[in-house]
Formats: structure tokens, C-alpha cells, sequence
């Protein structure tokens, strides 16, 4: 019998299926069948640059065109950084692009009720409409003399988002209360660095030449940074060398490592201080950075003091103060009873990066230091690299490679009238600077954001925010304490909200502005650096807008700027009509899309414009060009940078003795008339005297007693996060698996078996999880990759009003999965004002729902 | 005659996801459904081990492309819908599909029915199938928007760009459609409408730790064939005889 598909289909019509009907039609088989496939091609269209922003790294990406529509994606095979590849976040950027729920025109709050659950009642309205009332609502705030309770909260970088919507908008209007994101983010790690070697920045690393990679606290073939180049040189880096990950659950990288310490959270400056304690004991530093005992002999001793004299450093001070302060005393035996890593463990580990010093890159990760107490952690982790010389070596670990020029934006002091010139006296809603909040990044108190905290501001002072935009962010489900950003914004009187989606935060809007999904549909300049390069990438639109919607700091400020106008308040326009000269024509912007055109070549014109060509990549010839090509890297990376005294610190050497916390700290005591000792308390650090100036080990804080709340909660990223962002793609369901333990379509909490033993659950169970603060029930999913006394649930899930996928129902404002941090607490990290969310900091129960 | 076929370094694959996202981008499959999970590429993953001395692998999959097809034997229609090509590459005719599903039951590395096993990476299956009488990409069909008159739909996204899904990858198509119809299985081809014209399979091409090499192992100077004489490899199921042209080399874990 010969068979067909009509034939089948008509079979199976009347039969109910073959496969249901028991074959009731033997199929006729047979053996191979070789013949030659019909014929067959590849798509046609073009590859177009633009960047990627799925993460901090900001990968110069490609994205394949095809009749308008953006359909694959790749790295830019310009890159030194991604090496032509993306991670696997860049390939969803065409599913996120045509999200089914992307907000097609502006729309309107109709219900004045306020809250979660409650449906807004939107409609759409026109743009002219929308900008009206922003507007009439800003300048009616300047008339009223409260200019300052104007309020911008950002969720992305760029030069026009930081130039313009951050920048200019608040300068010229007049009020000092805008806010970046960063703290909630990763700030602290920023202290160890800076505090020691004066560099507040994120460290780069030389992969390609290292041998021994510690993933500290992150994992950076996942997430953190440089994700696709870490990919590309970690399989080198195993074969030649170490690799060692430390981290209470089992990574992705610690799933790949030679090592992996699976430390009890918040005691990673137990762990690093044991390591050093093992590398100065068995003479392991580096001494061509740090120096050597004067005859030679070593003097590092368990238990006994060091004599400062005996000991000339070289690039570095204050090595044996920190010996005799914390290390001296802080042997591997003594760090098992915090960490719970054993000793031998911890020597093996020491002796391993001993051996590949200086080429050994410590990369350290929010999770050392997102934590109550955070800072010290960070110093103890970063001073590692300083005893192993691998500070600015080949195969260490380097500062931001800059040589990428970005042009700047015109100056605005001439269109600051009084009011902006007065903004400065007011106080930033967010703490900073506060007695309790040193906020000290640069060792500068009350220098730093504390995102975080705005929503305490807000509610202690409720009319402090009078009108609040907000741009890319989504804080009442992003920040730990989720709830206080429910409570703080429903009591905002007027509140335009600006991104892609619908979200928790829009939830809680007057207007919402729909925003261009930048990556694809936006136009900025962007810099980074990686993998010994700095680089400048352009964010371009790469297809038809398929939407009515604009983009928020360029477009948006520019129609803002002529209503304004319309209304009274020239000066933002002027600035922006009589300023920003096109670096080719000279010609300037007579509407928001040459403007937004014209500020991304003034951003980028030093690299594609300039008289004599930049160092680094062959030059680039005119603004088409940089567009085609869509990228422009700096020369490789200059080793050695601060040694010889240039490191910049006030003692211009490596510091494990901080001249600079030391600086920072009493002046902050002398701002309040009182001593570090008192600050060190208020903060709820645990230093005190000298401690309090070289990286040491600081207790776990902890919210919930170990009675009450026996497992200590671990929030971690997805690798297919996309800055948080992905939960609406069915993408990031699918393979949610990716993520080690986790299960796709599923958000599920992680618990040892040991501890599912003791409370009789299994896999599948539904647990109530519940914190001090709150309480979510999830499903349970036993595993072996996590210490028993923890469990662990990836951040991303627990959306309520972020589309049809990440919510169970949007109506009805049912979540898929739960949201961590409406069981964690709001805390900080108060030396940097980061946001609290790892180190085990709020401790949990689990019971079976 | 060439004899086409995949390596897959597992010391260098750090089980991303990437290849399988790329593949879905590439060849326009839908999302999971009734037990049909639409992957062309995929992957399996365990924890073993008890803490703290534990390891975790990944495994990506794909279809072997045996040499000896359980699911070109089993097609039951002549000429077979599925077959083989003189590359060697298992291909499959969307016009000549009764959707049966006899492939899918015959091959060793396909299941019928999808359980809750493969969302942790236990199961997977090489062969999908779109069900008779349902629109393949339902997502694109679906006209509600969460917020009328405000955010967009499915179908309004899909009309507005233009094409049956927006981000349709429209390649010309040979034996196998853009887009399946309801009614066919489908599965991985080598990416032959790239493979074919000199390019890498999409998966390859986008590996960011470039752990996988695709090419002819009959071509004693190709990569593919250089590495697997020069490394130990082993295929899956390799007991049921059916010849998988798809190689593993390397380990996952530096501690296993």
C-alpha cells in the first residue's frame, strides 16, 4: 500500500489517529532512503551594529535585518571583547523586541486608586496630551517654589541617558533628586578596589594570560561581566591552570572548576583572610609588588606580631599593620568554624594561587560584597590581589582600560537660572551623607547613591516627591523590600513612568510614556571595557518602529523641552536647540529626531571626526561609517599602571593598611562631632580602632534569629536574565534549566536533601518560605549543589503586572512564580549604600504550604 | 560521499543555552506545547554526587543524524518523508509528511510525549510535532491585549511586522518550510539551507566557547575528522547501533 498524506489525514479522520488506533494501517517500512535534498538557502538581509545592554557589559552585538524586522543576533566581529559571540542573553534581544505587550502609545491612569491589584483603568492618549500635562505639572511644582520635589530615578546607561534625561533635564530644571540604579546592583564590590588600590571601578582581567581564575562571589560565565569572553578563555584557562569558585551554590563556573568552596554565606572575608594568613605563612606574596622581610628571612608567624620595621614594601603599605591588626590570628583552623570550608581545603586553594602569582585574576563578585557589612568583605577579598602582585599584570587583574575619547555635551551653566542654581542647598531624598549612611564611594562621604533607600525617604517625608519620573526601572519589584516602593509611590501625586512594558512600577503611574527598546530601537553611544580593551559601541535602531513610541532621553526630553517652552520655561530648549551642533554640518536640531541623531555624533565624533586619529583601532572615516562598522576599540591595555607611587591613594602605594577609609571615615565622625568607633556603630559595623582601616572579616549580620529562622536565604541571578527584563519571554521559561538546579517553567526554591530529610519534604512539595519581613510559597526542589542551612531561589520571577507570560494573569495581577524580595529585607551595605542582597543576610523558615 | 556530522567539546561547552536559542531564532520553532518541546537543539543536565563533593554536567542534543536512521526505517510513506542525504545529513519533507509520528516513536532519542522530566533537563526529544488542525505558532495568533487599546497583541505584532512570526528568519526553504504546517514532524537538518551554501549550522556559529566543530568525518583534513582521531569521543545510546554522527569529546567537570 502506497502511503500519502491525504491518504493518512483521511485515514485518520475516520480511525482517530494512527498512533491512538494501534496501527490499525501497518505503515510499509523499509530501509535507508538516500536522495538528494531539494534545494535550499539562507536568509537574505543585512547585519546591522548596535549593542547589546542585556547585561553591565554592554557587547557591541549585531542584529540580522530582514525586510525591516529584526530576526537573529551575533557579536560584533569588531569586538575584543565578545570575540564576534554574544552570551546567551543577546539572542533573545528579537523575542524582547516583539514582546505581544509592548505599550503602543501613551496611556492614562483613569482610576486615581493607587495600589497592587488595582487596575489602573489606563487609556491611551496622544503625546501632545501626555507631554502637556508632565509639563503643567513640572512647572507648576518650579511656581510653587518646590522645584527640588522633582524627582528622576533611571534604570539604564548611556551618554544621553546619562547626558541628557539625568543630566541636563534635572541640572536645568532644577532639582538635585535624581537617582541611578547602580547601588541596588553592585556598588559595594566597588569599596575593595577602591579602598585599597583607589580605583572604584570594575575590575577587567587578563583571561587570555592568566592561570588561575578564583570566581569569587559571582559567576562570570553566567553573569556580573565580560560573559561571552569569559566563555571564550575559560576552557584555556582549565587546561593550563586553575580554576577555583567559591560560592554556596554549585555555578556554572563552579560546576567547570578545579575547586569549588562552597562557603557558608556572608563569611567570604573569613575565607580571604585565611588565604592571605596561609600566603604571608608560607611566603607565597609576590615580591616584586609587595616587597620582602629586610634580611630575608620570613617573619609571618601564627599568632605572633611583626615588627613594621623588619619588612620594606615596595609597591604597597601597610602590609605587616594588617598582619598584626586581623591576620596574624585568622589561620585556616580557625576560619573552618565560620566559612565551614575545611582547612585543608583552604590551604590546598592558597598555595594553588601562591604558585600562579602574579598571573592570577581574583574576580570578585556582588556576592562578597552585597551585604550588611559588605565593604570589609570586599577589601579582604580585592587585598588578595595586592599580596599576589597581580595588580595591572599580565594575567592579572586590570582597571578600566579607557582611551575610548566620547565627546561631551555642551555646557548648560548659561540656561541655569536661580532656581537650578539654587537646587544644590536641598537635601537628596535618598540619605546619603546621613550620620548612619556614609555613602562614601571615592572615600568621599555621602558621595554615593543608595537607591534603595529613596522608597524610606519617600514615605518618611511623603511630601517630598511631588512629581516622580522614572525611566527603565521597576523598583517595587527590583528592590529588596518591595513592598515599601508599593507604599511610597502610591502616595505620589504625579508619576510618568517611561519604558517598554507594562511593569509593577507602571502599575503605579499617571502616565505611562512608551519607550523604543534601545537595543534595537534606540540611538546612543555606548563605552565599556574588556578583555584589555575600551571600546565604543553605537545602540541604533535596526528595524521599522512597529510602535507609537519614543525614546525616553533624547526624543522625550526634546518634546519636554519645547512644552516647557510653550509654557514659559525656554531654557532647556535653548539649551538644547542653541547648543548641540551637528560635529558635521554644524547644523542644529530643529525637531526630537535630529536632535537625538545629532547628540549621538557629538558623543561619538571624537572617534570617527577627529583631526588625528585616536589610538587603537584603524581610524574611522565619518559618521556612516561608525554606524556601518559600529564600533571602535582603544589600544591594548598598559600594564603597571599605578606602580611607581601612582597608585590613587593618599599614599599613592597599594593599601592593606586604607590611609583612605581612614581619611573618609573621620570625616564623616567630624561632620557629626563624634568618633569612627560611633559611625562604625550607627552603620552596624563591627570595627573598631584600627580594624576599621584595613580589610578584615565582619560577622555575617543577619535579620531573623537562627532559632526562628534557621536557613540562610540565597537571591542569585539567572544567566538569561537581560537586566531583569526577560521574565516576559517565553525564552527565558523554556530554558530556565540553564540555570544550574532550576527547572524550566518553574521557579523553584533549592534545598540540601540533608535538610529535606530533616523536615520530611521532597521534590515538588509546595513550602511556605517566610522571612521576617514576608512570606512566599514556591515549589521545592531538593539538591545536592547547595550547603545544607541554605536554601536558594533565583531573583527574576514573581511578576504580577509584566505581561502575559511573566504574570499568571495580568488582570487579575497574579504572579508566575514569587518574588524574592518581598521576603528580604531592606538593609545597606552603609559604607558604600548598597543595597543588602547577598551574605545570607535574612534568614528564613521553611514549612510545607 | 561525505559523511556530515557534529563534535561537541564538553570541556569548552559551559552549557549556556546559546546554541539552542540561536537554533530557535534560525529556524522559527514555536514555543513548547503538549509535550512537544519544539527544541531542535537542546540539552540534558544532572547533579551527582552529595555535598559537598558534587559535579554537575551538561549535555547539549540535537538530532544524531545516524547513519543508520531508526526514523527514516520507520517512515512509513513512499517516497519517505524522511530520508537521507548523500551528505549524510538526516532530512525530513514537510510535503510528503503524514504526521504519523512513526519517526518519533522509532528514534531512540525521541519521545512521543514530553513529561514534566524534561523541564530539568532529564528528557528531551530530537523530533517534534506539530499537531493537526492547530495554528503552528499560536502565539502570533492571539489577537488579546493585556491592556486593550493600549499594548500590543500577538497577531497585531506579527501583522505590523509583516511576516507569520515578527521575527521571522525567512530563509528559502527546500524539504523543509519557513514555518511547519500542522500535521508534521520536525526536527534538525545541519541547518541545511545554511550548511548547504557554505555556512555553519547556527548553533556552531554562535558558541561563544566555540565547543562545537560541524563538517565531513570522511574529509581526513577537517577539523571534525582531525579531532576525532586525535581525542577520545563517545556518542549517545552508541549500544543501539544506529551510527549517530553527533560526538562528545572532553569532560563537563574538571572534577569528575
Amino acid at each position: 500500500m502506497k502511503l500519502t498524506r491525504r491518504a493518512f489525514i483521511q485515514a485518520t479522520a475516520a480511525t482517530g489517529g494512527l498512533l491512538a488506533s494501534g496501527c490499525a494501517t501497518q505503515p510499509v517500512t523499509s530501509a535507508m532512503v538516500v536522495r538528494n535534498a531539494k534545494s535550499a538557502g539562507p536568509a537574505k538581509g543585512e547585519w546591522v551594529a548596535t549593542c547589546c545592554q542585556g547585561c553591565t557589559q554592554w557587547c557591541a552585538i549585531k542584529i540580522f535585518v530582514q525586510n525591516g524586522r529584526a530576526v537573529r543576533v551575533r557579536g560584533n566581529e569588531n569586538s575584543k571583547t565578545n570575540h564576534g559571540r554574544t552570551c546567551p542573553r543577546g539572542h533573545m534581544i528579537p523575542q524582547q523586541l516583539y514582546s505581544p505587550d509592548r505599550i503602543k502609545v501613551p496611556m492614562k491612569r483613569t482610576n486615581p486608586a493607587k495600589g497592587r491589584g488595582v487596575d489602573p483603568r489606563w487609556v491611551p492618549i496622544t503625546w501632545d496630551e501626555a507631554l502637556d500635562t508632565v509639563a503643567d505639572k513640572m512647572l507648576e511644582l518650579r511656581k510653587n517654589g518646590e522645584a527640588h520635589k522633582f524627582v528622576y530615578i533611571r534604570g539604564r546607561y548611556s551618554s544621553t541617558a546619562t547626558g541628557l534625561l539625568y543630566g541636563a533635564l534635572p541640572r536645568i530644571y532644577g532639582s538635585t533628586n535624581y537617582f541611578s540604579h547602580s547601588a541596588i546592583c553592585a556598588e559595594a564590590e566597588k569599596m575593595g578596589p577602591g579602598l585599597t588600590q583607589g580605583f572604584y571601578g570594575y575590575r577587567d582581567y587578563d583571561l587570555g594570560k592568566t592561570n588561575c581564575l578564583v570566581a569569587w562571589g559571582c559567576d562570570p560565565v553566567s553573569s556580573n561581566r565580560e560573559v561571552p569572553n569569559t566563555i571564550h578563555h575559560l576552557p584555556g584557562i582549565l587546561k593550563r591552570g586553575t580554576v577555583i569558585a567559591v560560592d554556596p551554590r554549585l555555578t556554572n563556573v563552579a560546576a567547570k572548576a578545579h575547586e569549588w568552596l562552597p562557603l557558608k554565606p556572608g563569611t567570604d572575608g573569613a575565607l580571604a583572610g585565611a588565604i592571605a594568613h596561609v600566603i604571608l605563612t608560607e611566603g607565597l606574596w609576590n615580591r616584586e609588588f609587595v616587597g620582602d622581610f629586610k634580611d630575608g628571612r620570613n617573619l609571618f608567624v601564627a599568632g605572633k606580631a611583626v615588627d613594621e620595621a623588619a619588612f620594606a614594601e615596595k609597591e604597597t603599605f601597610g602590609l605587616v599593620k594588617w598582619w598584626n591588626i586581623e591576620l596574624k590570628d585568622k589561620t585556616p583552623a580557625w576560619a573552618e568554624k565560620e566559612t565551614l570550608i575545611p582547612a585543608a581545603q583552604t590551604i590546598r586553594v592558597a598555595r594553588a594561587m601562591g604558585k600562579a602569582a602574579p598571573k592570577v585574576c581574583v574576580w570578585m563578585g556582588p556576592g562578597v560584597g552585597m551585604n550588611p557589612r559588605g565593604t570589609y568583605a570586599s577589601m579582604a577579598v580585592h587585598a588578595l590581589n595586592g599580596l599576589l602582585g597581580s595588580i595591572d599584570v599580565e594575567g592579572g587583574v586590570l582597571q578600566t582600560a579607557g582611551g575610548v575619547p566620547i565627546g561631551a555635551f555642551p555646557k548648560s551653566d548659561a540656561y541655569l537660572d536661580d532656581v537650578a542654581k539654587g537646587a544644590g542647598k536641598f537635601k537628596k531624598l535618598d540619605g546619603r551623607g546621613e550620620k548612619d549612611m556614609p555613602a562614601m564611594m571615592n572615600a568621599r562621604p555621602g558621595s554615593g547613591v543608595v537607591t534603595n533607600n529613596i522608597a524610606n525617604g519617600m514615605l518618611k517625608d511623603p511630601g517630598a516627591c511631588k512629581v516622580l519620573m522614572a525611566s527603565w526601572c521597576n523598583f517595587n519589584f527590583s528592590c529588596t523590600g518591595a513592598d515599601r516602593w508599593d507604599r511610597a509611590l502610591a502616595k505620589v501625586p504625579f508619576f510618568v513612568y517611561m519604558a517598554t512594558d507594562p511593569s509593577e512600577m507602571a502599575q503605579f503611574a499617571d502616565i505611562v510614556l512608551p519607550s523604543t527598546f534601545n537595543a534595537a530601537e534606540g540611538l546612543s553611544v555606548i563605552t565599556n571595557t574588556g578583555n584589555l580593551h575600551g571600546y565604543a559601541t553605537i545602540q541604533q535602531p535596526v528595524g521599522r518602529r512597529l510602535w507609537d513610541v519614543k525614546q525616553e532621553e533624547t526624543e522625550v526630553v526634546w518634546l519636554l523641552a519645547e512644552k516647557l517652552r510653550n509654557k514659559g520655561f525656554p531654557n532647556l530648549y535653548d539649551y538644547l536647540a542653541k547648543e548641540f551642533k551637528d560635529p558635521e554640518t554644524g547644523k542644529l536640531p530643529t525637531n526630537d529626531r535630529e536632535f537625538s541623531e545629532i547628540a549621538a555624533k557629538i558623543s561619538s565624533a571624537p572617534i570617527w571626526n577627529a583631526k588625528e586619529a585616536p589610538k587603537g583601532d584603524p581610524q574611522i572615516k565619518g559618521w556612516a561609517e561608525f554606524r556601518k562598522r559600529g564600533m571602535w576599540s582603544g589600544p591594548n591595555y598598559s600594564f603597571k599602571r599605578g606602580w611607581g607611587g601612582k597608585f590613587n591613594t593618599p599614599t599613592k602605594k597599594f593599601e592593606f593598611y586604607s590611609e583612605a577609609a581612614k581619611k573618609g571615615l573621620e570625616e564623616h565622625a567630624k561632620k557629626f562631632n563624634t568618633t569612627v568607633d560611633d559611625i562604625m556603630t550607627v552603620t552596624g559595623y563591627m570595627a573598631r580602632g584600627e580594624l576599621a582601616f584595613v580589610p578584615h572579616y565582619e560577622p555575617p549580620k543577619r535579620h531573623g534569629s537562627a532559632a526562628e529562622y534557621p536557613f540562610d536565604f540565597i537571591d542569585y541571578k539567572s544567566r538569561l536574565n537581560r537586566e531583569g527584563r526577560s521574565a516576559n519571554l517565553a525564552w527565558y521559561h523554556e530554558f530556565k534549566k540553564v540555570d544550574p538546579g532550576d527547572v524550566s517553567w518553574d521557579d523553584v526554591l533549592k534545598m540540601n536533601p540533608a535538610d529535606g530529610r530533616k523536615l520530611n519534604l521532597k521534590t515538588g512539595d509546595m513550602v511556605k518560605v517566610t522571612s521576617p519581613i514576608g512570606s512566599m510559597t514556591v515549589k521545592l526542589r531538593l539538591w545536592e549543589g547547595l550547603r545544607p542551612g541554605t536554601v536558594a531561589k533565583c531573583y527574576g520571577q514573581g511578576h504580577w503586572a509584566y505581561g502575559r507570560v511573566a504574570a499568571k494573569d495580568y488582570a487579575k495581577a497574579t504572579p508566575r512564580g514569587s518574588n524574592n524580595n518581598e521576603i528580604l529585607v531592606d538593609d545597606y551595605d552603609r559604607l558604600s549604600g548598597s543595597t543588602a542582597r547577598n551574605g545570607g543576610f535574612t534568614g528564613v523558615r521553611i514549612e510545607k504550604a | 560521499m561525505s559523511r556530515l556530522g557534529m563534535v561537541i567539546d564538553l570541556q569548552k561547552c559551559v552549557g549556556c543555552g546559546a546554541c539552542a536559542l540561536a537554533c530557535k531564532a534560525e529556524n522559527n520553532t514555536r514555543t513548547r506545547a503538549k509535550g512537544q518541546s519544539h527544541n531542535w537543539a537542546d540539552f540534558m543536565m544532572r547533579t551527582e554526587g552529595t555535598f559537598p563533593k558534587v559535579t554537575h554536567w551538561v549535555l547539549p542534543v540535537l538530532c544524531n543524524h545516524c547513519a543508520d536512521a531508526p526514523c527514516v526505517a520507520a517512515c512509513p510513506v513512499t517516497p519517505k518523508a524522511m530520508f537521507k542525504t548523500p551528505e549524510g545529513i538526516t532530512m525530513h519533507n514537510d510535503e510528503l509528511c503524514i504526521g504519523c509520528r512513526a519517526c518519533q516513536n522509532a528514534c531512540p532519542y525521541s519521545r512521543g510525549e514530553l513529561d514534566d522530566a524534561s523541564l530539568n533537563g532529564e528528557t528531551y526529544s530530537v523530533i517534534s510535532f506539530n499537531p493537526f488542525g492547530e495554528d503552528p505558532q499560536p502565539q502570533w495568533a492571539d489577537k488579546a491585549a493585556i491592556i486593550p487599546g493600549c499594548t500590543a497583541s500577538g497577531a497585531e505584532t506579527a501583522m505590523k511586522a509583516g511576516a507569520a512570526t515578527p521575527m521571522l528568519n525567512q530563509f528559502v526553504a527546500g524539504d523543509v518550510d519557513v514555518v511547519r504546517k500542522a500535521g508534521v514532524v520536525e526536527k534538525c537538518t545541519f541547518c541545511y539551507h545554511r550548511t548547504s551554501n557554505g555556512m555553519q549550522p547556527a548553533c556552531v556559529e554562535v558558541c561563544p566557547s566555540k565547543a562545537r566543530i560541524f563538517g565531513d568525518q570522511e574529509d581526513a583534513n577537517s577539523e571534525i575528522a582531525r579531532v576525532l582521531k586525535a581525542e577520545k569521543s563517545f556518542r549517545i545510546q552508541e549500544d543501539r547501533g544506529t551510527k549517530p554522527n553527533v560526538h562528545y569529546v572532553g569532560k563537563y567537570s574538571a572534577r569528575a
